[in-house]
């Protein structure tokens, strides 16, 4: 095998598996799960952008999530506009955003920055859910069905194929990320920002780079979910419990890997629906079981697998290498 | 090629250095020798850009750098080493060594090559691949300087790269110094151990209570009557006779 191809074995199984998912199956549901573990594992590679390759854990990109899926909601019902124009203005307002939480990335370290991005998060909650007049609070949105490409109002086997566009994309990002010249420095800032910047590397000026960055990929999948969904609410849109999902998957699959968040967004997305479907129903009497067992799996990864999914990839292959 | 002017940095009553005068002409190594909280690490932080000076300016290649921050004077070429290392700890030493020269080099593929020339230079070729985290402090400390000379600097600041080794690396980094020194390296020293200063340094600044009591080749340092008083004692001055 040529090392490039090597090197992507996993991209292409992963992606190359979604791809073929529609001419094996049209069943709605399945389809469903997949384009939402597409998508999920996307906003993850995004949320891995600032909190994997830069050491900048956020706790609120629910944040962008939220700006992305209103921008786009409001432009349907409030301008009748497209929500491609929604999704550009999301961005442009995300990347302000992110350029804010950034500034406070120089500011504030580890734990007080998650604080603070939690505290931007509510915020915008806050925001949302009150301004009646125009986000219609804590009501929500609900975004009409026109179909056609340029309403995003599209079929199942659509929607998949343009959330592997966009996985493809994010990873493509991470590669970059791991490879190029702005990688390495960026792994020196996350590693220890006054060696970086002795180094002659403008530490500062990279981090509020990578966290605009990433909040701006983040705000372009909460357009696609919130069309793709149908539903925008406040509550959970700007969540914290959104905001966590996007670090968990990340940290399941390998921080700082470019495949690692599509690889924990598989694990715990699959794992999410099935439970959810397997103990549904309050007669069942294990309704919340599900938290759990995703609880267990997480003190699993983080107790045997500290560094995710990759990280035992990694390991099985030396293994196999030495055998 | 480096000039201070009365530099003085104060933290609440404190004054850590004051109003030091300093000079550093292209091809010098000059050592700077004190006791513990002289303000020597203050005065490499204010020269690298880390601290602000509250008063006094700094002078590089002619050029007013007081406030500049790091970053930016490194790549004027002046950079520097930690005392307390700071290795890039999950990378490996080529990594640790390459984003050091990716500040001169665009291309990571040129990088890697100038990494693995400057880790030869280092004596460091036989651990290119391990995780800089597992490093002895010797090495770490190899790989300090390394890294900083990745970034081809004119002037490089060693803040005691020589505590805690042992006498064969303390051979081996001295050895270094000099090679480097002979190849058109201007240096700054930090350094407590002082026969290894006597030796490497041309000149020799000693700081007392943040104040330059004295300035001199290492002869005329260790006659100085202040200088034995503050730092050296009695004891140095006869074993040296």
């Amino acid at each position: 095998m040529p090392p490039a191809l090597r090197r992507h074995a996993g991209a292409l199984a992963v992606f190359g598996a979604a791809a073929v998912v529609p001419l094996v199956s049209r069943d709605n549901y399945f389809l469903d799960s997949v384009v939402l573990i597409l998508l999920w594992g996307a906003l993850s590679a995004a949320w891995n952008v600032a909190g994997g390759y830069a050491g900048q854990v956020s706790i609120g990109h629910a944040s962008f999530f939220g700006i992305g899926a209103y921008a786009a909601a409001l432009a349907g019902t409030r301008f009748n506009a497209s929500p491609w124009l929604g999704m550009l203005v999301g961005v442009a307002i995300s990347l302000a955003a992110g350029l804010v939480i950034g500034y406070l990335s120089n500011r504030l370290k580890g734990p007080y920055f998650a604080l603070a991005t939690i505290a931007f998060s509510q915020v915008l909650l806050i925001a949302a859910s009150r301004w009646r007049g125009f986000t219609s609070g804590s009501e929500g949105i609900p975004v009409p069905f026109r179909p056609g490409f340029w309403t995003l109002g599209l079929g199942h086997v659509a929607w998949l194929y343009m959330a592997l566009a966009v996985c493809l994309l994010y990873y493509a990002v991470g590669v970059y990320l791991e490879r190029s010249r702005v990688g390495y420095q960026l792994a020196g800032v996350r590693e220890d920002e006054d060696a970086a910047e002795a180094l002659g590397i403008a530490t500062r000026r990279l981090k509020v780079g990578a966290i605009a960055l990433s909040a701006a990929l983040t705000s372009m999948c909460g357009t696609l979910w919130a069309q793709y969904v149908g539903f925008v609410d406040a509550f959970y849109v700007f969540s914290v419990d959104l905001s966590v999902r996007f670090a968990l998957n990340t940290i399941i699959g390998g921080t700082g890997t470019a495949l690692g968040p599509f690889l924990g967004s598989i694990l715990i997305t699959s794992l999410e629906t099935y439970l959810r479907a397997a103990f549904a129903g309050a007669t069942s009497g294990y309704t919340g079981i599900y938290l759990i067992i995703y609880g267990v799996v997480l003190i699993l990864v983080v107790r045997f697998a500290p560094e995710g999914l990759t990280g035992i990839a990694a390991r099985l292959r030396g293994r196999w290498a030495r055998a | 090629m480096l000039k201070l002017e009365g530099v003085t940095k104060r933290f609440g009553g404190l004054t850590a250095v004051r109003e030091v005068s300093l000079e550093v002409r292209e091809g010098d190594l000059l050592g700077i020798i004190g006791p513990n909280g002289a303000g020597k690490t203050t005065l490499f932080h204010m020269i690298s850009g880390y601290y602000r000076p509250d008063e006094g300016r700094i002078l590089y290649e002619g050029r007013d750098v007081t406030g500049l921050p790091p970053h930016a004077i490194c790549r004027l070429g002046l950079t520097r080493t930690f005392q307390i290392v700071k290795p890039f700890g999950n990378l490996s030493v080529r990594d640790n060594v390459m984003i050091g020269a990716l500040t001169r080099l665009r291309h990571v593929r040129e990088a890697r090559r100038e990494a693995e020339r400057v880790i030869e230079i280092c004596g460091l070729s036989p651990h290119a691949e391990a995780r800089a985290k597992g490093l002895p402090i010797g090495l770490r400390k190899r790989l300090e300087v390394a890294r900083a000379l990745a970034t081809k600097p004119r002037l490089l600041l060693l803040d005691e790269v020589m505590a805690g080794l042992n006498p064969t690396e303390l051979a081996g980094i001295i050895e270094l110094i000099r090679r480097l020194h002979a190849d058109g390296l201007s240096l700054i020293i930090i350094e407590h151990i002082m026969a290894a200063m006597m030796r490497l340094a041309q000149r020799i600044a000693v700081l007392h209570h943040g104040e330059k009591i004295a300035e001199g080749t290492p002869a005329e340092i260790t006659r100085d009557r202040r200088v034995i008083d503050a730092y050296l004692g009695e004891e140095f001055v006869l074993a040296e006779a």
